[in-house]
Parts: C-alpha cells; sequence; structure tokens
C-alpha cells in the first residue's frame, strides 16, 4: 500500500515502542482516509470497484432519473386534468363572484377569468334587420337536454321578441333560430390549455390568440352548419349582432352534461350588457377559472365561500381521473420499485464479489498491524467516496437522461413535461444510502473480519456477519418497498410478490438449466463450452435469468400481453360493432332519419325508445341519496334513470333470476334490472319501484335480474319493461311517456361509401349489425345516467357535436374515407341539428388517453427495470471476468482460433438471454391466460409466438450486452495462461 | 516404438528455432530486458529443461517458443513456421493438436468435466475420435472412472492427471510443461513427472520443460539455463542418466 510508508506528524504510543513505524500511520484518521481514496481510486482504475460504482451508479441514476420523470409525467398529468376544466381550479355558482372574493383571490397571487353560461336562443341574420323584427325561439325538435336547459333558464325573459319559430331540420336560407349554449369570456379564458379556431368547420385548426373581440362571435362546427353560416356572417344574440369570425375547433373546460350537447357561442364578457340576455331571473352558471398553484389552492380552501358556491380543482371535476391517476401513480412505483430492487442485487452482488477480494489486503493489512478501527474507517470512508461519485454521477446522469427522455417523450404524449421537483433527487440519495448500508456494508464488514492467518493459509475464512448481512438486507428491502409504495399494506403486498414471482422464476430458471445438461454432450466444442460455463454457474445462472426474466416479464406484459388482450377483445367484437352512436331522436324524426341513412346506403339503422324517469321510491318507501350509503348511488338516484322496453334480448344479456319477458308480458307493469343495478339498489324479485316519468308515476314490479355484456358495445339498458308500459298511448287520466330515441350504426373508417358498389353494398350489413337478428329485438340502450358506453363518449364529446365531428374528421384527415366520414356527418348534422352523433371511437381514443400516457411512461420505466436486470448480469459476468480471461487464454493456448473462442461466449450468453427470455415468456403467458380467464372472461389459449418472441428478443439483448461486456475478453493474450493463479 | 539411443544418433529435424530473440518490457516507465539476443534450437524428439532462478525470463521463453506470446525483437520458428508471420489466430491454429501444454496451476477448465477437458484439444485439432482418444488418454493416467467429474471435484494431483492426459490426446509433436509440480506435493508431484516421461517417451514428443528443479531438469536429455537473459547449455549430460 502506498499509504502505509508516508510519514504521519503523530506516531502512537504503542508504535514507538513496538520499533514499527507503520503502525502509527495505519492507525491514525488521516491514514485511513489516504487507504479508503488509494484504494477506491486503485479499484476504479483496476476495474475491482468499477461495476460497485457502476451498480450504485445506475441505482442512483434509475431512482433519481425515474423518479424525476415520473413526477414530471404525474405533473404533466395532473396538469392535463386541469386542462380539461380550462383551469387549476374553478369556483362554480349562480350568481356572479363577489368582487371582494375576486380581490381575495387575486390577493394570494391567483390569476382568474370570469365565464358566464346560458342557454340563449340565437337568429342568423340574414340581412340586417332590427333586433325586434328576428323570430327567436327554441326549436320544436331540440333535444330533451336542451328542453331542460332551457327549461332551467328563463329564456322568454332572456330573448326578448322570441314569438315564432322556424324549422332547424330545413337548413335554408331563411333565418333560422337555434337554442344554443352562450358562454360570455374575459381576457385571459381560457387559463389553461388551448383554444383552436379554424376558420371553417373541420378545416386545420390554430390557437386563439386570446378571446373573441367585442362585436364578434366564435361558434362551434354545429351552429356553423346548422345556419350554414360563412365568416362575417351575422348572428342575433339577444339585442346585439355579432359577427361570426371562427368555428371552435376545440375547448378546454368544455362542460360533461348532457345540456351541454347545444351547439355553443363564444363571446366577448364584455359584450354581456348590451345583449340584454341576462336579467333578473336569469339562471345563469357563473364560472370562475383560476390559475394557481398548489399552494395557493390550499390557501384558497380556506376562503370562505357565499353559500351556493363550489371550489372545484381538476381531481373534483374528474372523481374517475383521480382513481386512474391513483392507480397509474401504483403502478409506475411498482415498476420503479423492480428497478431498484433489481439494481440493489446488482449492488449486493457487486459488493460482496469486492468484500471477498477485499479479504486478502484486510488479512495482509492485519498482519502488518492494522487496527480494525482503521480498517472501519476506510471502509466507511470508502463507501462514502463511493457514494458521492456514483450516486452524484449517477443522478446526474439520471437527471440528463430524463430530461433527453422528457424531450423525446413529450411529442408521443402530446403534453408538455412541466419542470420536476427537488424531492425525486432527495429520495434518490437516501434510496443510494439504504442501498448501501443494506447490500454493501455487510460484505465489507465481513471482510473486516479476514483473519491475519489467512497471509499463510488462503483457505482461512469467517463466515461471521451472514446473518447480520441478510438482516440488513431484508430492513434495506422493507425500506426501499416503504419508501417507494408510500404505505406499509402495499409494500407488503409488493413484497409477498416478488417474493413469489421470483421464487417462481428461480424454479423455471432452475428447471431450464437442468435441461441444458444432456444438450452439451450433443454440440461443438464451442457450444459445449458456453453451456458448461451456464450449468457449472448453476446458482449465479439462476439468478441472472431471474433478474433478466422479471425485467423481460414486465416489458412483455407491458407491451406484447396488454396487446395480445387488446386484441382478443376486440377479435370478439364483430368488425361491424357500431361506432356511431345517435341521440336525441326526436319520434317524429324517424321517418326521415331511415330515410337519410338508406339514401347514404345504410338499409336498417335500428332505433330503440328512451324514457327518463326519476326513481322516487323503493317497495312504496319514497328513496333519495340520503337513502344510499355509497356515492355512485346517490348520484344515480340524484340523476334520471334511461328506461326502455322489449321483450326479446339480445345474447349480450343473460337471466340471472326470474324469467326473461315474453310476448305475453306485453303491457304488464313489471321491470328487468341488471344484476350490477338490483345489487347496488339491494334490489329482489317482487320489489316494487316507482319512477317519475315526466309528472307521472310507473309504478314496476322487478320480474327477473339479467347480467349484461357491457363490453359487446351494443347500446344496452340497466332497467327495461315489456312494451306497451311505457309506450302506452295517452288516455285521460295519464299523458303519454316522453319518448326519445336513440341508434346507432358501423361507418367505416377505411373504405368510401359513396359512389362505390361494392362499400355501399356492405354498408347496409353493417349497419344492421349493432342490432339483434329482429328488428324489435334491439330495444336495449345503457342508460347515460351511467353507461360505460354513453359517459364514456360523454366525455369526448362533451356535449359538442361539433367536437363530434372534428374528432371523426381528424381521424380521417386526407382520406377518402376521412372524406366519406366528414361529408356524411356533417350532412346528418345539417339535416338533423338536435340529433347529437357520438362517434365512439374518437371518445374512446380520448377516454384511453390518459391510460396509453401511462403505459407509455410505464414502458419507459420498464426499460429502466431490463437495464437494471442487465446490470445484475454484468455484476456477474464481473464477479467472473477474471476467470474468463484465464479460460479464453487456456483455449487459445490449446489453439482455439478467435471464432471458437467468440462462439463459446456468444453461445453462453444466447442460452442464457433464451432461458431469461423463456422465463419471462413463460410467466407472462400465465399471467395473460389468469387474467384472460379470470378477470376479463376472453377466450385465451397458447400463444407459440410470445414463447419464441420473448425468448429470441432475450437472447438478443443479452447476447449483445454479454459481447459489450466481454468483448475485451476475447483480445486476452494467451500468455496469460502461463502468468499463474488458479 | 524407436529406440531412444538409435534415435538419438539419426539427423533431426528442428522444430523449434529461436533466432536472436529480445523480449522487453516497459517496467515503471524504463525499459526491461528479460530475453537478450537468445539462440536456441530444439529437434523433433528432444527433451529439454530450461533452468534458471525465479525471474529470469524461463515462462517468458517458454511463452514465446510456443506462440503464446511475441518477442520484441528475433524470429521463432515452430514446426517450420515462422511465427512472426502469423497472426494470433494463425498461432492458434498452429498450435491446435501440434502443441500440447502442462501447466503449473493446471488450468483446467471449470465448466467442462474431465473427458471434455481431455477432448478439447483432439475437437480443436479437427480430430473425429476426440472421445475415444481421451478416454483412452484418461485410462493410462489412472482416470477411467473420474471422466464425468468436474475439475473442482478432483484433487490436485487428479486435476494434475487430467491436465497430463489433456497434453497428450491429441497426439502433439511438442509438448510444453511449465512447473509441472509446482502446485503439488512432493509425492504426488513425483509421481506425475513419472507419468509425463512415460507417456512422453512412448509417443515420442519433443518436450521443453521449464523448471527451477535440477533433479527435475536432469531427466532430460537437454538442459539449458537462463542467466541475465541469455542462455547457457549445459549439454546432454542429462541424457545418459535419463532411464
Amino acid at each position: 500500500m502506498s499509504t502505509t510508508s508516508e510519514p504521519e506528524p503523530e506516531p502512537e504510543p504503542a508504535s514507538a515502542s513496538s520499533g514499527f513505524k507503520v503502525l502509527p500511520v495505519l492507525s491514525t484518521r488521516r491514514a485511513a482516509a489516504r487507504h479508503a481514496y488509494a484504494t477506491v481510486r486503485r479499484g476504479l482504475r483496476s476495474g475491482d470497484l468499477r461495476v460497485l460504482a457502476l451498480a450504485l451508479g445506475i441505482a442512483a441514476a434509475v431512482a433519481c432519473g425515474v423518479g424525476l420523470f415520473t413526477d414530471r409525467v404525474q405533473s404533466a398529468m395532473d396538469r392535463s386534468a386541469g386542462d380539461a376544466l380550462g383551469a387549476d381550479a374553478v369556483i362554480r355558482s349562480s350568481t356572479p363572484l363577489p368582487a371582494d372574493l375576486r380581490a381575495q383571490l387575486r390577493g394570494i397571487g391567483m390569476r382568474t377569468a370570469s365565464t358566464a353560461e346560458f342557454p340563449s336562443v340565437v337568429t342568423k341574420v340574414v340581412t340586417k334587420v332590427a333586433a325586434n323584427d328576428v323570430n327567436k325561439t327554441v326549436s320544436s325538435v331540440d333535444s330533451e337536454a336542451l328542453a331542460n336547459a332551457a327549461a332551467s333558464a328563463t329564456t322568454d325573459a332572456s330573448t326578448p321578441g322570441a314569438d315564432s319559430s322556424s324549422d332547424a331540420s330545413s337548413g335554408g336560407d331563411a333565418d333560422l333560430t337555434q337554442l344554443s349554449s352562450i358562454k360570455a369570456v374575459e381576457d385571459g379564458y381560457p387559463l389553461r390549455g388551448q383554444l383552436l379556431l379554424s376558420d371553417e368547420p373541420f378545416a386545420p385548426a390554430h390557437p386563439a390568440s386570446g378571446v373573441p373581440p367585442r362585436g364578434q362571435a366564435w361558434v362551434d362546427a354545429k351552429l356553423w352548419t346548422t345556419f350554414g353560416l360563412g365568416n362575417g356572417a351575422q348572428l342575433q344574440v339577444g339585442s346585439i349582432a355579432l359577427t361570426v369570425t371562427a368555428v371552435i375547433f376545440d375547448e378546454p373546460g368544455r362542460g360533461s352534461a348532457f345540456a351541454d350537447f347545444a351547439p355553443e357561442l363564444l363571446m366577448n364578457g364584455a359584450d354581456l350588457d348590451a345583449s340584454g340576455l341576462i336579467g333578473p331571473g336569469s339562471r345563469v352558471q357563473y364560472v370562475e377559472q383560476l390559475g394557481a398553484s398548489d399552494a395557493q389552492l390550499l390557501a384558497a380552501r380556506k376562503l370562505e365561500l357565499p353559500r351556493g358556491m363550489r371550489l372545484v380543482t381538476p381531481k373534483d371535476a374528474r372523481p374517475e381521473l383521480k382513481q386512474s391517476l391513483s392507480r397509474a401513480r401504483q403502478f409506475l412505483d411498482i415498476a420503479v420499485l423492480m428497478t431498484l430492487l433489481l439494481a440493489a442485487a446488482a449492488v449486493a452482488l457487486s459488493a460482496r464479489q469486492y468484500g471477498l477480494r477485499m479479504r486478502d489486503e484486510i488479512a495482509l493489512l492485519k498482519s502488518l498491524g492494522a487496527r480494525r478501527q482503521f480498517l472501519l474507517q476506510s471502509v466507511l470512508l470508502q463507501l462514502g467516496l463511493l457514494c458521492l461519485l456514483a450516486a452524484g454521477g449517477g443522478v446526474l446522469f439520471g437527471a440528463v437522461a430524463q430530461e433527453l427522455l422528457g424531450r423525446m417523450v413529450a411529442p408521443l404524449l402530446g403534453v408538455s413535461l412541466p419542470w420536476p421537483s427537488a424531492l425525486p433527487i432527495a429520495i434518490s440519495f437516501l434510496v443510494i444510502a439504504l442501498m448501501l448500508a443494506g447490500f454493501a456494508l455487510p460484505p465489507l464488514f465481513a471482510a473486516l473480519d479476514a483473519a491475519p492467518l489467512r497471509v499463510l493459509q488462503r483457505a482461512v475464512s469467517s463466515n461471521s456477519g451472514a446473518r447480520g448481512g441478510a438482516l440488513a438486507a431484508l430492513a434495506a428491502v422493507a425500506a426501499l418497498l416503504w419508501l417507494q409504495a408510500g404505505e406499509v399494506r402495499l409494500a407488503v403486498y409488493i413484497a409477498i410478490g416478488a417474493t413469489l414471482a421470483a421464487a417462481v422464476l428461480a424454479l423455471l430458471a432452475w428447471l431450464l438449466v437442468r435441461l441444458l445438461q444432456p444438450l452439451r454432450r450433443r454440440s461443438g466444442v464451442a457450444w459445449r463450452f458456453g453451456l458448461g460455463n451456464l450449468v457449472r454457474r448453476g446458482p449465479d445462472t439462476v439468478a441472472q435469468t431471474v433478474a433478466l426474466g422479471v425485467a423481460l416479464l414486465s416489458l412483455l406484459l407491458v407491451t406484447v400481453v396488454r396487446e395480445d388482450l387488446l386484441n382478443t377483445w376486440r377479435g370478439r367484437l364483430p368488425a361491424d360493432t357500431p361506432n356511431q352512436f345517435l341521440i336525441n331522436i326526436q319520434p317524429e324524426q324517424r321517418a326521415p332519419l331511415a330515410a337519410f341513412f338508406a339514401q347514404n346506403g345504410y338499409a336498417n339503422v335500428p332505433l330503440l325508445p328512451l324514457v327518463r324517469a326519476h326513481l322516487t321510491a323503493i317497495n312504496h318507501k319514497p328513496v333519495s341519496a340520503a337513502s344510499f350509503e355509497d356515492p355512485e348511488t346517490k348520484r344515480w338516484i340524484n340523476r334520471e334513470f334511461n328506461l326502455s322496453w322489449t321483450d326479446q334480448f339480445g345474447s349480450d344479456n343473460q337471466i340471472v333470476a326470474g324469467q326473461l319477458f315474453t310476448a305475453a308480458d306485453a303491457g304488464k307493469p313489471l321491470l328487468s334490472v341488471e344484476q350490477d343495478a338490483a345489487k347496488r339498489l339491494k334490489l329482489k324479485l317482487g320489489d316494487t319501484l316507482d319512477f317519475d316519468v315526466a309528472g307521472q308515476t310507473y309504478s314496476l314490479t322487478v320480474h327477473d335480474l339479467r347480467s349484461v355484456h357491457w363490453d359487446s358495445f351494443k347500446p344496452n339498458f340497466f332497467m327495461m319493461t315489456p312494451p306497451g308500459v311505457l309506450d302506452a298511448p295517452a288516455t285521460a287520466m295519464r299523458a303519454a311517456a316522453p319518448v326519445q330515441w336513440i341508434g346507432s350504426f358501423y361507418l367505416p373508417k377505411d373504405a368510401a361509401l359513396e359512389g362505390g358498389t361494392a362499400s355501399a353494398a356492405s354498408a347496409p350489413a353493417s349497419a344492421s349489425a349493432p342490432a339483434s337478428p329482429s328488428p324489435t329485438a334491439p330495444t336495449l340502450a345503457r342508460a347515460p345516467t351511467a353507461a360505460h358506453t354513453v359517459e364514456s363518449a360523454d366525455a369526448a364529446a362533451r356535449g359538442n357535436p361539433g367536437t363530434t365531428a372534428s374528432l371523426a374528421a381528424d381521424a380521417g384527415a386526407g382520406s377518402d374515407a376521412g372524406e366519406h366520414r366528414r361529408r356524411l356527418l356533417r350532412e346528418l348534422t345539417r339535416q338533423f341539428p338536435n340529433v347529437t352523433v357520438f362517434d365512439l371511437d374518437a371518445a374512446l381514443g380520448q377516454v384511453r388517453g390518459i391510460v396509453d400516457r401511462v403505459i407509455n411512461a410505464l414502458e419507459l420505466v420498464l426499460l429502466s427495470t431490463l437495464v437494471a436486470g442487465l446490470v445484475v448480469m454484468l455484476a456477474v459476468i464481473e464477479g467472473s471476468r477474471a476467470e474468463r480471461v484465464r479460460e479464453t487464454g487456456v483455449l487459445r493456448a490449446l489453439g482455439a482460433s478467435s471464432r471458437i473462442v467468440l462462439q463459446g461466449l456468444l453461445a453462453e450468453y444466447a442460452v442464457l438471454g433464451l432461458l431469461s427470455g423463456s422465463v419471462a415468456a413463460i410467466a407472462a403467458q400465465g399471467i395473460a391466460w389468469v387474467l384472460a380467464v379470470q378477470v376479463f372472461d376472453l377466450p385465451y389459449g397458447p400463444r407459440p409466438l410470445l414463447l419464441i418472441g420473448g425468448a429470441l428478443a432475450g437472447c438478443v439483448i443479452v447476447t449483445f450486452s454479454g459481447w459489450l461486456s466481454l468483448r475485451r475478453v476475447l483480445q486476452a493474450a494467451p500468455r496469460t495462461v502461463l502468468a499463474g493463479g488458479n | 516404438m524407436t529406440d531412444p539411443s538409435v534415435r538419438d544418433a539419426m539427423p533431426r529435424e528442428a522444430v523449434i528455432v529461436a533466432e536472436k530473440i529480445c523480449k522487453e518490457i516497459i517496467s515503471g516507465g524504463s525499459r526491461l530486458s528479460i530475453l537478450d539476443a537468445l539462440d536456441l534450437r530444439i529437434d523433433a524428439g528432444e527433451s529439454v529443461a530450461i533452468l534458471g532462478r525465479s525471474g529470469s525470463g524461463k515462462t517468458t521463453l517458454l511463452s514465446l517458443l510456443a506462440g503464446l506470446d511475441a518477442p520484441t525483437r528475433g524470429e521463432v520458428f515452430l514446426a517450420g513456421q515462422k511465427l512472426s508471420a502469423l497472426d494470433e489466430d494463425g498461432r492458434a491454429g498452429l498450435r491446435a493438436g501440434r502443441v500440447g501444454f502442462v501447466f503449473q496451476s493446471f488450468q483446467l477448465l471449470a465448466g467442462l468435466t474431465a473427458l471434455e477437458n481431455v477432448m478439447l484439444p483432439a475437437e480443436l485439432a479437427g480430430l473425429r475420435d476426440a472421445e475415444v482418444r481421451a478416454r483412452d488418454t484418461l485410462d493410462q493416467v489412472g482416470l477411467a472412472a473420474r471422466v464425468t467429474h468436474y475439475p473442482h471435484q478432483l484433487s490436485g494431483g487428479e486435476q494434475q492427471r487430467v491436465a497430463l492426459a489433456r497434453a497428450f490426446a491429441a497426439g502433439p509433436a511438442i509438448l510444453f510443461a511449465d512447473e509441472p509440480t509446482g502446485n503439488l506435493d512432493v509425492a504426488t508431484g513425483a509421481s506425475i513427472i513419472e507419468q509425463l516421461f512415460a507417456m512422453n517417451r512412448s509417443r515420442g514428443t519433443t518436450l521443453v520443460l521449464v523448471t527451477h528443479d535440477q533433479q527435475l531438469a536432469a531427466r532430460c536429455a537437454r538442459t539449458v539455463t537462463l542467466e541475465a537473459g541469455k542462455l547457457i547449455e549445459r549439454g546432454g549430460l542429462a541424457a545418459a542418466s535419463s532411464p
């Protein structure tokens, strides 16, 4: 040791008496520091410490990089949720925000922007006429939602001069009126997200530079189409005429209620007073948008809001999003944890190897008189130095890598990733400290116990500290789990899951290694050498296979298996499963609508009846939201149920209790209830439910319970009656229930229908597909109040038919099919302006957006997991590097060419990769089968391609990594074989 | 089998020729000469011991003669081939099947069984009967019952016997032995040496033995001593005394 010979100013008395100058040098702290520095420097140069440093560095890089990246993705998701609201938070109220409250909000640093939303009639001005000459009224064919909205607003008070009506569906150039959703906004709107405008419907969009200037209006595609507007057209809004200058392509913060399906007009808030639209009794929803930091939001929550005002954050606004984000975070945490555990395994392996190599040196130092305290100080300082160098470097690398990754991913995700917080960096250092304490210290402490006798007898070793080492490792794993999982229960679940998974993978790996044994006899020298290495290093091989297998399994599950399950699910749906849903069809529109579809090649678009009803009593006991504890059930009770009728159910409805209706039940007040709804409402056969339908009470008896395959994409209802109940003709005692109709059809994405006989011929078949075989059968439609299908679409369409059309246009832009879709939807919207079309493909696409972002992030995190798995492999490789150099020398000396040596090496890693990939693929296959059969109820058989692909992917990745790390070994000169050593 | 005395009398072909070979290394920033313009000729069937003190360059000389390393200057001819004209793979190809080794530290491949270790040189030489040869040779060294054992399952003596079997299995023309008893106790070492010379005799292999043991060197027909990077020929005194 070079440092041991350096002079030291204050020799200890013991050394003075002993006469050995080396003793006082070794017993001082400075000497320990010098020794530690020299050892680390030498270790890094020689490679002894390089792998440990690399393992620590990668752990730090992964912890930091992934931490920062997930932090940013999480923030982006939160921000995305905020964009959906149009602000960081909003205050909703039915009265304007008091000026003092706004001042308070601004006082704590918030930005605010006020909007006022209300329904009102808008009239197209053909020629310049006086405001009071314009006819304004509610169209007779407006949707129920619009009717509801209109009913809730004092339309007559706010639309002076509304005294006649015109046919909104005529599409002519005559003056037209349309009940619309007016939104008056002030400068700054929207505070988050972007308002996108286009010059005409479905044209390319561009961001708005502000809000509509005074005297101007921006309208959505539906209003534009309904009126046949052009740029510069005039619309009468209340007492003023506004010039239309743009089409709203997309708008953040659009409401998700059905009332929002009304066409929208955006105007400047400063024009509001002049319009005279808001007067006493007007029911307007005021929304104060808030731009605020988390801290400011916390402060705002402490403010006392006047009665009727509610502070809504993105998560409050979208409870389902809150759950999604929470789950997403858990998935990411688990992925990060897996990466860290693999990195910890790499640290443990490399530290153990370093500890073993240190034993000889420590024995020698002890024999020369080094005290334990000196050695302990030196070891601790070595680890400290390593921590600073490796972890510091790793954190830096992780930070840079995540920045580069972020730049690459941001366009992919469609969001800009915000600047991360410093917390992940602090956590990274904590993680590294934990890893050092749990995995690196024990083997080094064990090395401190090396007996001085070892200098004479190398076989002398000590097993002391093995138990302590295991305990330290366990404690470190527990701490890592807790730190990353955030809660004890999840940490315990992960620990149990990880242990079980590792045990199963290890068993699989062990079995595969055993299978290699007989193969050796049948292979050439290179393969035998490679396979021999794997078999001989059995435990190492199993450890490497498990580490790499875990990483590959994670990747396979998230990429291949997920896609496979999705495809299986999609495959179960017919190709012509309806992807367009129509709602708000008025009874008198059924025939014209059928004619419209027939003209366009859709011979049979089934229409289904729908009656909205409030549940008022169960078994004659009045019910309200307070009757139920479950929040979702409360929501159901507060909203309307959608009832329908049928006497023939589709195959996606299965009887659970009782019997399905037959034709003989027509006219009987019976009710068929979906089983989950029955469970939620605590219903059983024979129970009586009272429904209020437009002031009329219907008492219906539960006749049967049924299960519904909601993923069939066919419209289904929770509650059904036999025919002749809800559609009974009006009598002197009872008015007929107001019915609207819904429909669905398949609009091909990739085939032009118009003008092509083949495609036109296929269209009718497509159109009839969503229906059950009998035209009377498909009287099932899931209630929008609680429907997956419709409610999902609801989020996408945001009640904006223009958005629906825009999405459709966007999806097919540039293609004939896209043009066909645009034309068909545009014409449908023009002829039936009150009918709302959901493009379910687009709707589902948007709903899946957040999930896809999580999956993308997860895939990237799992790539880090793969890197960590490869580092484990590297740690094992490094442990055997010296032996590999010697063996390569022997082979060369005996006459082996470079090709044979390389073949042996590649054979070893190819087989290791095959083993890892196979283990991962087998496990992925098993998990996929369990998911498919137990969770998703999908038929799922063996996937040979998954096995072959997984094994090959493992083979390629591991072979390449093995070659990279050992390519220098191939250049080892054969003379090394004469250098001695065993 | 040719009588050794008759064989010695016949004109022989040189299988190893070293011409003015030098080996220098850079150590601590300065040039250190290990071998200095050394000449050596070894004929087919000869047994030559290279003696010398620790650090005299014996092993370096062996590595140069076997083509495991290249000299700084000078030429080495092995089996008539000029080694400097060959690259690493060329030299390996030249050794395959023609050159056998017995190392001080056995140098068995831990991942291969005794049989697989012994088969290795024959396989590398492309001999189809590698397994038969390996089994026969293992039988000759008394390890027929240990063919499926791995090196770590064998004692030091057994490992060196496997190494001996490996050295002879492919029927090499030249055998290099580097301190073959260095890691063995006296009795085991003596037994190994007996087997080495017996097999060498029976197969007529050219033997180049590096040792610092005078007695062991004396069993070779010719002894050369390395001193200060130069060879001092001791003559064939051992030839007469060899059994």
